[in-house]
């Protein structure tokens, strides 16, 4: 699935002053790639992502899923987009803390109900990233990395078109970090997702394809890893 | 994600908990007090159906404590084929028993006349003998009364035993349980004795049970009667009767109270001048404006009425319209804290999982999922309350009919109970409305970033 950002701004309030996230913001992301967008703090490649993953809406400017322009999706669309073609993995995690690991994985198909067949594919993704006697466990009685491994299954069990990752390894030791790309290009290889990954954090940016520099809100420079 | 719901809630155990407890309190108060109004119901249901019979009242008086009627009308009742019995009644309130005021319960002596009685196919109080005899024909003008056992409870008496009433002594013959609080006030005894006992007037008697002839529509008989008396005037009756209720001015406080209640006033009798002339001087202090309104339902040409057991559950459950509406906004008092307690609840809870529903969505859950998810914890506390709520609030009935059998009687239905705990489920759901909807209004990435 090709994602393609056409002149996209984004503007946050905050309090009496106007935040400019994103200021024009135009790119491609073809099918199968990894791509790295790279940037200081405040450069706006988490706004670009969120606008990407749907989680967010631009101020002005499209986003085109192949040849479907978002802002002609209906809600409901946005939100089977992504449901069905959109993983997510996030810095802090974000998993459910009174869910256990295999539930955390689960709950994206808690509302239309949970066939033994997905339960089954989640086990054995969770025992294939070595959390086999981690699946009763909550987040509180998991480290980091576990926790993120588990977010990591989560995003990818519904095979999603697209793997949105926003600072993945932010509060992961460097190895636990170096872990978690190996992870992500070996399952995105595998099923064929699109990867995009912010990270102000450039150790890991071999394991990428291509990468999108960003400063202030605009794209600064591209280069293929 | 039900099961995901009330893990949500149970992650908050005291919070939740105490949601929960207001909410039983709430819906157990609602038990308690609609059971009263179910109470009043089913106990008068029951009553009527032990007692079948048609009662000739004076027009007016709400039950035949305040009713006086001639006693020479008896053989014109009895004389009306379409009457298999016509049994007087004497009926005049106990106040001071075994040397102690009676309050609560009353206590009534009730006389009647023995022989029409024994003809009775259906006498509530002769089926009721537990203990002893009833009355027969050698009673007549002595001092024997038959007592319901929690009478003879209340005074640790036995069969054989005396028992003084207002100064009389009276020797139990007899004791009758018809498990019923409004029957088993009553100690019977023969009419004239019961007529010297409280110096009831001569020639008078409070009311008369009838039974018809089998296969005839009791309305109709009803009908027949009262059109038969239409016209006639209750002659003199001596004042003196009245004496123990009467308060100065010659109303009967008691009388007028329950008139007011049941829709009705003892018409004054149309030879009474004392009660007359006091009603007129009433009239020109304007107080008797209710007692003219309710007048107007009443046909002045009509000394009688007849009651079937119907109409006396009618007049009650006009009455406990009344009450249901006094209980209902007692009820929706308590209900409303504990609503607002399960909003102030799950707007809490709602509040510290921004980051929470924003990752759900993220995850491809639909505004209308969240919305399940936060009103499956609301309703689940809805659950809790109404089944804790009702479970108590039955649990309470009961205990108080077995405590205080004589006094009071609850019913919680099982509509009630079922009522109940679906009442608590719509208003525990009620209550996560608006904190489910505020979660649902932001965009995943507020909710993320707000986390």
């Amino acid at each position: 699935m090709i994602i393609r950002a056409e002149n996209i701004t984004k503007t946050h309030r905050l309090g009496e002053h106007t935040v400019n996230a994103l200021k024009g913001v135009s790119c491609e992301v073809p099918h199968g790639d990894f791509l790295f967008i790279v940037g200081p703090s405040g450069s706006g490649k988490s706004s670009l992502l969120y606008v990407m993953g749907a989680l967010d809406e631009p101020t002005s400017g499209d986003i085109y899923i192949g040849e479907q322009r978002m802002a002609a999706l209906t809600k409901k669309q946005r939100d089977e987009y992504r449901r069905l073609q959109v993983g997510f993995v996030f810095q802090s995690f974000n998993l459910l803390r009174n869910l256990n690991a295999i539930d955390n994985v689960l709950v994206p198909f808690f509302p239309q109900g949970v066939s033994p067949q997905l339960r089954k594919d989640a086990t054995t993704l969770l025992e294939r990233m070595g959390l086999g006697d981690r699946l009763l466990h909550r987040p509180n009685q998991l480290s980091g990395g576990e926790q993120q491994r588990v977010a990591l299954v989560r995003a990818i069990l519904k095979r999603p078109a697209v793997i949105l990752a926003d600072e993945p390894t932010g509060e992961l030791d460097s190895q636990s970090g170096a872990e978690v790309f190996r992870i992500l290009r070996e399952l995105s290889s595998e099923i064929g997702s699109t990867v995009v990954v912010v990270t102000h954090d450039t150790r890991y940016i071999e394991a990428g394809d291509r990468i999108l520099k960003m400063q202030d809100g605009q794209i600064i420079g591209e280069q293929t890893a | 994600m039900w099961k995901m719901g009330v893990q949500n809630l149970f992650s908050r155990p005291a919070r939740s908990l105490l949601s929960i407890l207001g909410l039983t309190v709430a819906i157990m108060g609602m038990v308690g007090l609609f059971s009263v109004a179910r109470g009043i119901d089913a106990l008068m249901s029951n009553t009527f159906k032990r007692v079948p019979g048609l009662i000739v009242l004076q027009t007016g008086a709400p039950v035949p404590l305040f009713s006086r009627l001639p006693e020479q009308w008896e053989p014109e009742l009895k004389a009306m084929p379409e009457l298999a019995v016509v049994n007087a009644e004497l009926w005049q309130r106990a106040n001071v028993v075994e040397g102690k005021m009676v309050v609560s319960p009353p206590r009534f002596l009730f006389g009647t006349d023995i022989a029409t009685r024994k003809q009775l196919k259906h006498c509530v109080y002769q089926t009721a003998m537990i203990e002893g005899r009833f009355l027969i024909e050698s009673d007549r003008n002595q001092p024997n009364v038959v007592v319901s056992r929690a009478i003879a409870k209340d005074y640790k008496k036995a069969i054989g035993d005396t028992l003084r009433i207002n100064g009389d002594v009276l020797t139990i013959v007899g004791m009758y349980d018809t498990g019923l609080m409004l029957l088993d006030v009553a100690i019977i005894m023969d009419i004239s004795t019961a007529r010297t006992l409280t110096r009831f007037g001569e020639g008078s008697v409070s009311a008369y049970y009838l039974e018809t002839q089998e296969g005839l529509d009791s309305e109709t008989v009803a009908v027949t009667i009262e059109e038969h008396f239409r016209g006639r005037e209750v002659p003199a009756i001596g004042s003196e009767s009245l004496l123990t209720l009467n308060c100065g001015n010659g109303k009967s406080l008691l009388g007028n109270l329950l008139g007011s209640i049941l829709n009705g006033t003892p018409k004054p009798t149309t030879n009474d001048t004392t009660i007359r002339e006091n009603s007129e001087k009433s009239t020109a202090l304007g107080e008797t404006s209710d007692r003219a309104a309710l007048s107007d339902t009443v046909d002045e040409n009509m000394p009688v009425e007849v009651r079937s057991p119907e109409d006396w559950v009618e007049r009650f459950e006009k009455i406990n319209a009344d009450l249901e509406l006094i209980l209902g906004v007692l009820t929706a008092i308590g209900v409303t804290v504990a609503v607002l307690s399960i909003v102030n609840t799950m707007l809490m809870s709602v509040t510290e999982r921004v980051i929470e529903f924003g990752i759900l969505k993220a995850n491809g859950w639909t505004n209308g999922n969240v919305l399940r998810l936060i009103l499956s914890e609301s309703a689940t506390i809805g659950v809790f309350g109404g089944i804790f709520g009702s479970s108590f609030g039955w649990g309470a009935t009961v205990f108080i009919n077995w405590k205080w059998s004589e006094r009071i009687h609850l019913y919680a239905s099982p509509g009630l109970l079922v009522f109940s705990v679906v009442f608590s489920i719509v208003m525990g759901t009620l209550g996560g409305l608006y904190p489910a909807w505020w979660a649902t209004r932001m965009m995943p990435v507020d909710a993320i970033r707000r986390g």
